[in-house]
């Protein structure tokens, strides 16, 4: 188990060379990894879903807490999440569809299903388990329940796609066999 | 300058007995007095709207309930709404005539509430209307309002009858030659005309009724979902209203914000008025005291020990353009001042007036309020003043060489610059203070104020008056006795 | 509603109800308040927000009104409050040092052209179009009660007992703390979103078996309530039930709220008494929770077999709806008398204020000489 372990890149997922990455990290296919985040994989892998988009400075850390007596931890993360910019995010397993606001806290006995969006600045420690399309705001995590899941933001992917090689090193993804 | 977080330092004992920092003072230059928010007189000037920065005459504001028609409040959050486009469809996706059309919905960006939540059609392109909430008992009220208001014109006419009997002379003019209007109608053959107040209705009383629809048989046994409860700041947004159920929280009209403009009560004068404009943030008249009066901050003060001289130097502008001089003086001297001029208005004549312009004159300013600054240093007084030149806008962009040449007592003056001085005092804190405590400082400065009211008489020279105010200094805690 | 009414000419004027906890806040002529705020203000001495009634002395108070009704005016009603009328709804059993300040700052900081006091049992007749009826006051200091009969309060039948918000929300803290460990003080705002959103009032039937040292009864769910995103309190079913059970509980002198309705029935003549009893209409924030009403009509019939009560003769009770929600009521009748003319001729104008430096008083001998004339 080195932490020299380059992260795992699918095909057509764009993770930009200076990030700290450490641990076991596999990123799906369409996925677009900004510069300057940091996913640190200290307990266990990570494994992320497809058409995920990480910006700047997220910070994306298993650490799990000390009363789980897990063998093997995975830190399970879904399909279509933004995790936007300076956004701390611990819990062990996310759905598909959330965004997580920039400067948001998730604490890492906080698990979150889908369709759900943490506000901005939001700090959330309390074990609790997030129901599906919940809406955390305002200084005193107010929760609400939308009608349904936020929209994906094509657009802004393509734009992404084009744009980012132009400016950033690329890490190469690597074919799975 | 940092007045808005910094602690108040120096703070000036406005004219009704609050202690103010300057930046919160106004200086009515009629009556020659400090003045601060609160014996100030406020209005409203004008209304408008924070959001979409449209103005509105307090007339039209008076119909729309004091709301912006186009803005809109999230019900959720409180936040403001933004409209976001869609496209639908047609219903008919063969016809070659139909267009896919853009709609409208609104939604927050804070907490991500659309109407689409609570069911509100989204709207088309220009035609704005969101759904409004109608109050479900208007018809009602409409009815016992009018009822109450002709029962008390009911009961004035009767009072006016009555006092018609009393009176000996109860035809007029009109009614003994006969040419009075109801005389006139029915010779023209019209119909009478009665008053549409005083006719006769009958009002259904409310009804008791013996039975409560008051259910909580719903809440004994299904679980409650805490995010499909409205809480009450939600519910109170709508008050005719007042929801329980998230879903059914409709959108909120902006409320208007209001510009003020102040009035010195005393004098009647405008001390402060804003520009009608939204958009602008600048005055029509700007008589704050930062302008006027000389400024005073801390630069560095010794620490204190009791009994011990201690060094405060501090900084006085000048923000005039007038050349003004500045004398230290102890802080009794205006008390010794104002006692003088009581003994000399204290002796009225005892006779009955009616209520004169004095009495109906607030007495903020007549009775002002003692000074809650409990002072604890002896400051020693200097003997000479000081000449402050008029502020030179252009001086920070000239780089010629100050020709100023005042004649400074160099223990007095430390350093000098354009319109600033630093002054050096000494204040000795006082033997009954506590280790630890704060100590205050407190004197009288006078400075020579010229008046800026354009005089219309030969005169060409400014007037120029001597005013005095109190000011205290916070200068820290305690350090250590002597 | 449409824009344009018809040019009114008719005169706004500002009517106020200002209550322990929330003020009312709209225009005369209008069927609901424009905003029901907290009667709290951010004092400047202090640098915390702070309820106006939880003055220390009058000067205080004073301070604190002038902020509060800054705010009122420029910030909600949007008119200033120089030389116009102001309406106030208060209860009768207002505190008087708390009136006369009011008056103080109305008349002499803010300048107002006069000032038309209404006492809020009286007017919350007047949107049922009424004349008589027993007006039941639930609100966050107290519960009040006052007859009123052919249009005029019999105050010396007024009953009063602290059983309102403010003790249900202590009553929730202490029930908190025993089954929530280590739980930091909540804040008084928390407690009353717990008790909006989770509490209800719930049957005599349920309350008396939940009295019972083992109750058989199933109780509602529990509710997990997220406190700050960084806690959650359990609710339990028995607190959401049981809060309000103070209400009903008998103290030392065998007083709650039913009894005070039926004592304040009997302290009234022979002939009123039926006419009242049929007659009840409660108002009050605290009687809009869930459950409130039918409980206390259930109250009501089970104390009627009391012995005390034997001699009262009555067999039903008859409740009124108001057509508004009950925590405006007392404020529509308040804009529908200021509706009216009675303005100009009962309000208290400054100049009178100022030559006799108080306001009228129901309790003060000077205001209740018979005239000779």
């Amino acid at each position: 188990m080195s932490s020299k372990q380059t992260p795992k890149i699918s095909s057509g997922a764009l993770v930009c060379g200076d990030n700290k990455m450490h641990g076991d990290i596999t990123f799906g296919t369409n996925s677009i990894v900004h510069p300057s985040c940091t996913i640190s994989a200290e307990s266990g892998p990570i494994i992320f879903g497809d058409t995920c988009i990480i910006e700047e400075q997220a910070k994306i850390i298993h650490r799990v807490p000390f009363y789980r007596t897990d063998k093997n931890p995975v830190m399970f993360i879904g399909s279509n999440n933004v995790f936007e910019i300076d956004c701390t995010v611990e819990a062990a397993k996310i759905g598909n569809n959330n965004i997580f606001e920039p400067k948001c806290f998730v604490g890492n006995k906080v698990t979150i299903t889908d369709g759900c969006v943490i506000g901005a600045g939001c700090v959330l420690t309390d074990e609790q388990v997030l129901p599906k399309n919940t809406i955390v705001h305002g200084s005193g995590c107010k929760q609400r329940e939308a009608l349904d899941q936020p929209n994906p933001q094509f657009g802004l992917m393509d734009t992404l796609m084009r744009l980012l090689p132009n400016y950033h090193h690329i890490r190469k993804p690597i074919k799975k066999p | 300058m940092a007045y808005i977080v910094e602690p108040d330092v120096v703070r000036y004992a406005c004219m009704c007995g609050l202690l103010k920092p300057i930046s919160r003072l106004y200086f009515c230059r009629h009556c020659l007095h400090l003045r601060c928010g609160f014996c100030v007189c406020h209005e409203v000037d004008s209304l408008f709207c924070g959001k979409c920065l449209e103005n509105l005459p307090s007339t039209e504001a008076k119909l729309k309930k004091n709301k912006c028609s186009n803005c809109l409040e999230c019900p959720s959050c409180h936040q403001q709404l933004s409209s976001k486009a869609a496209t639908v469809a047609p219903k008919n996706p063969e016809d070659p005539k139909a267009t896919p059309k853009k709609v409208i919905y609104l939604c927050c960006l804070n907490c991500r509430w659309t109407t689409r939540d609570v069911g509100i059609p989204d709207q088309e392109v220009g035609k704005s209307g969101w759904p409004e909430h109608e109050n479900v008992h208007t018809n009602r009220l409409n009815a016992i309002m009018n009822h109450y208001k002709k029962l008390v014109l009911k009961e004035k006419q009767q009072q006016m009858d009555k006092d018609k009997k009393q009176r000996k002379y109860t035809t007029s003019l009109a009614e003994r030659t006969g040419v009075t209007a109801s005389i006139l109608r029915k010779r023209l053959g019209m119909t009478e005309l009665k008053n549409p107040l005083l006719e006769a209705d009958d009002l259904k009383p409310a009804v008791a009724s013996k039975e409560i629809v008051d259910s909580i048989e719903h809440l004994l046994t299904t679980p409650i979902k805490l995010n499909d409860i409205t809480t009450i700041d939600q519910r109170l947004k709508l008050p005719d209203w007042q929801p329980t159920a998230v879903d059914k929280l409709y959108p909120v009209h902006k409320q208007l914000s209001v510009k003020r403009s102040l009035r010195c009560r005393s004098c009647e004068h405008n001390v402060s008025k804003p520009e009608y404009s939204p958009n602008s943030i600048k005055f029509k008249i700007q008589l704050f005291a930062y302008y006027h009066i000389p400024e005073i901050r801390i630069v560095t003060v010794e620490p204190l020990r009791i009994g011990k001289q201690c060094e405060l130097l501090i900084k006085l502008i000048n923000p005039t353009q007038h050349q003004t001089t500045i004398t230290i003086l102890p802080l009794e001297h205006l008390d010794a001042i104002q006692q003088e001029d009581t003994k000399v208005i204290e002796d009225p004549p005892e006779t009955k007036e009616p209520l004169s312009f004095q009495l109906l004159q607030s007495s903020l300013t007549s009775h002002p309020r003692q000074i809650n600054a409990k002072v604890g240093t002896d400051v020693s007084i200097p003997t000479s003043s000081i000449i402050l030149p008029a502020r030179d806008d252009a001086a920070e962009y000239d780089d010629t060489g100050e020709t100023q040449n005042f004649q400074d007592d160099p223990k007095l003056v430390v350093f000098r610059k354009s319109n600033k001085a630093v002054i050096k005092l000494l204040v000795a804190p006082m033997e009954n203070l506590e280790l630890g405590e704060e100590v205050i400082a407190g004197f009288t400065m006078q400075h020579v104020y010229t008046s800026t009211i354009a005089t219309t008489t030969e005169n060409k020279e400014p007037q120029k008056f001597d005013h005095k105010m109190k000011i205290y200094l916070t200068l820290g805690t305690l350090v250590g006795s002597q | 509603m449409p824009i344009y009414e018809g040019i009114t000419t008719e005169k706004l004027h500002v009517v106020i109800d200002i209550g322990s906890a929330y003020t009312k806040l709209g225009f005369s002529g209008e069927h609901a308040p424009r905003c029901i705020i907290r009667t709290e203000v951010f004092c400047k001495k202090t640098h915390k927000v702070r309820k106006i009634y939880d003055y220390e002395d009058k000067y205080d108070l004073y301070d604190l009104l002038v902020d509060f009704i800054h705010i009122l005016y420029f910030k909600y009603a949007l008119i200033s409050p120089k030389d116009k009328p102001v309406v106030i709804v208060e209860s009768l059993l207002s505190p008087t040092q708390f009136r006369d300040v009011l008056a103080k700052v109305f008349f002499k900081h803010y300048e107002v052209s006069s000032i038309y006091l209404l006492p809020s049992h009286l007017v919350s007749l007047a949107g049922l179009g009424i004349e008589t009826a027993l007006v039941v006051d639930v609100g966050y200091k107290e519960a009040t009660v006052i007859p009123i009969c052919f249009g005029l309060p019999f105050v010396h039948s007024w009953q009063a007992l602290p059983l309102a918000s403010q003790s249900i929300h202590s009553n929730i803290k202490t029930l908190l703390a025993s089954e929530n460990m280590g739980m930091v003080d909540i804040n008084e705002n928390v407690l009353e979103d717990i008790k909006v959103r989770c509490c209800f009032v719930t049957t005599k039937t349920r309350a008396q078996s939940w009295n019972e040292t083992k109750p058989t009864i199933t109780p509602c769910p529990d509710v997990e309530y997220p406190y700050n995103g960084k806690s959650s309190l359990k609710i339990s079913g028995k607190l959401r039930e049981t809060v309000y059970e103070l209400l009903y509980v008998e103290d030392n002198d065998h007083q709650c709220l039913s009894t005070m309705i039926l004592d304040a029935i009997l302290n009234v003549n022979l002939d009123l008494r039926k006419i009242l009893a049929e007659n009840i209409l409660v108002i009050g924030g605290t009687a809009m929770a869930p459950g409130f009403k039918s409980r206390l009509k259930e109250e009501l019939y089970k104390q009627l077999k009391c012995t005390a009560y034997e001699k009262l003769k009555v067999n039903d009770f008859k409740f009124h709806s108001s057509p508004s929600l009950d925590n405006y009521t007392a404020w529509l009748g308040g804009a529908i008398y200021s509706h009216t003319e009675l303005i100009q001729f009962k309000s208290i104008s400054r100049e009178d204020y100022l030559r006799e430096n108080r306001i009228p008083d129901w309790i003060n001998l000077k205001d209740n000489q018979i005239s000779l004339l």
